[in-house]
């Protein structure tokens, strides 16, 4: 019995340690074992779609082969990509048709009907020939500006600066001609209120310009010498509207007018009506788990949302069902 | 003739013995100069890197910590919507309790003229939990952000919030610029 003793003590000291051993591992903040945060920021209550919403289908997804997408463009059967420092035409069945370096780092695109190019490039704007040639390039901007969306309507060339809360007007020379802000001398329509670097302006099937007001989460329709004609403001962190303070990020139009929007925060994209209701649902958020930025989108001639996912370095092709 | 005078091994012994205390004096005198003419390292946080995790709230060893939100004001688009400042789903734009994202209110709003509202981090109450840096950055600009209070932090050897980390975002800077201001310096590392 006395000879027993010195192993009971390292049977119950192995014990101990092994129960130490279990029980500190158990409690370890080691990554994979911590808790969850108490202070998480959660918006997932939000994230959630009715099925019956979801009238758009992902067709396909196309890899690009570049390191930084920064916008896209779409006219007649061709997709206009800028990335990096080029510019990228990609034809209907996704083969490339032109690729040329341009002379700095791209923010925004527009394709007039005769294969003109716009390419916003921060500071000032850029005109191509359908070869992706240089042929005009406007007077660099004076003070903080970037150009963030570009749109052409009439002779016009309208092109959001962000950092200055305006819209700049140029003609077809890239002379600038006109600029206004968004006053309509209405005391509850201000201003463009642009806390970010997310100002869009698109025309629509019926030649009507629409700029956003993210601050005010407002798509406004402006004439083309800037009055305020209408305007449909929604707020709202559901589906009905446009959370936080820089929505809708991007937007286009489907062929019969519909507005095409994208978010940021809850990443989605969704078709209003010209009434300013939510229709459907595009993609919803699970479709962009783990992204930071809101999809640019263009609608192709089938009636197609194309999506350039920023995040994912890659074009998404919603079909409607 | 004269003998040449050679040194015994003692001597030799000796005299390296000599030359090798006072090489080894200087050398730790020269070492002693050097970290007090240095640059102090402190810790700070990368805003570019950071993920919200709330764990510089929980893991400092201080209780509140020295990690508290800053503003910056020339980011800032002093929205009546702010993300920073109001909780998903708020009823009302308003200051009441409920609609308030910080969970100790920390994050004073006045109004400037409409729609314009200016946001100040009340530094007594913020506890550095990230929750308004989240939202700041998830539907706003990213102004709101965290960074390491000096007058607070007691530097330790090993960061307890650094060890937690889990973006990597917490680093040494030299203590002559201890703090990664936003605006100062961009995600890529480079000067604005």
């Amino acid at each position: 019995m006395k000879r027993k003793w010195p192993v009971i003590l390292i049977v119950l000291l192995s014990a101990a340690v092994i129960i130490t051993v279990i029980v500190t591992e158990h409690t370890s903040t080691l990554p994979g074992r911590r808790p969850p945060n108490p202070f998480a920021y959660d918006v997932d209550e939000f994230r959630s779609v009715d099925p019956g919403m979801i009238r758009w289908k992902e067709a396909r997804q196309v890899e690009l082969d570049t390191h930084t997408p920064r916008a896209i463009a779409y006219t007649d059967g061709k997709i206009y990509l800028a990335a990096d420092n080029e510019l990228q035409m990609i034809g209907s069945d996704w083969s490339r048709m032109m690729r040329r370096i341009l002379p700095g780092a791209p923010t925004c695109l527009a394709v007039a009907q005769d294969g003109r190019i716009i390419a916003g490039m921060g500071n000032h704007l850029v005109l191509l020939n359908s070869d992706g040639e240089t042929i005009a390039e406007s007077e660099t901007l004076a003070g903080e500006s970037n150009i963030t969306s570009v749109a052409i309507l009439g002779d016009n060339i309208y092109a959001a600066d962000a950092p200055g809360r305006r819209v700049l007007v140029f003609n077809r020379e890239l002379e600038l001609i006109d600029e206004f802000r968004g006053d309509s001398g209405v005391s509850e329509i201000h201003g463009f209120i642009v806390p970010d670097a997310h100002f869009s302006l698109a025309v629509n099937p019926e030649n009507e310009l629409w700029i956003t007001n993210p601050g005010i989460h407002a798509l406004q329709n402006y004439t083309p010498s800037g009055r305020l004609r209408s305007y449909i403001q929604r707020t709202s962190f559901t589906l009905e509207g446009f959370s936080g303070c820089c929505n809708p990020v991007h937007f286009t139009f489907l062929p019969d007018g519909r507005f095409v929007t994208s978010e940021k925060g809850i990443i989605r994209i969704k078709v209003m009506r010209e009434s300013g209701e939510t229709e459907s649902v595009v993609a919803p958020s699970e479709l962009f788990a783990g992204g930071t930025r809101a999809p640019a989108v263009v609608v192709d001639n089938d009636g197609n949302v194309l999506a350039l996912d920023f995040d994912r370095n890659m074009i998404r092709i919603f079909e409607p069902i | 003739m004269e003998r040449k005078k050679t040194k015994s091994r003692r001597e030799f012994i000796n005299s390296s013995m000599r030359f090798g205390m006072v090489l080894a004096l200087g050398g730790i005198g020269g070492l002693a100069l050097r970290s007090s003419t240095k640059d102090q390292w402190v810790w700070q946080i990368d805003p570019f890197k950071c993920s919200w995790c709330g764990r510089c709230a929980t893991n400092c060893v201080l209780n509140p910590s020295a990690v508290k939100c800053v503003h910056a004001y020339e980011l800032c688009g002093y929205c009546d919507l702010c993300g920073g400042y109001l909780i998903p789903g708020h009823s009302d734009r308003s200051t009441a309790a409920e609609n308030q994202l910080c969970p100790t209110a920390a994050i004073e709003r006045k109004f400037i003229e409409e729609p314009y509202y200016e946001y100040k981090i009340n530094e007594d109450l913020c506890i550095g939990c990230a929750k308004c840096a989240e939202g700041c950055s998830a539907f706003g600009n990213g102004s709101l952000y965290l960074q390491i209070m000096h007058h607070l932090c007691v530097n330790c050897n090993e960061c307890a919030i650094a060890r937690a980390c889990p973006s990597d975002a917490i680093k040494r800077v030299k203590g002559s610029e201890p703090y990664l201001m936003k605006g100062d310096f961009t995600a890529d590392g480079g000067e604005t």
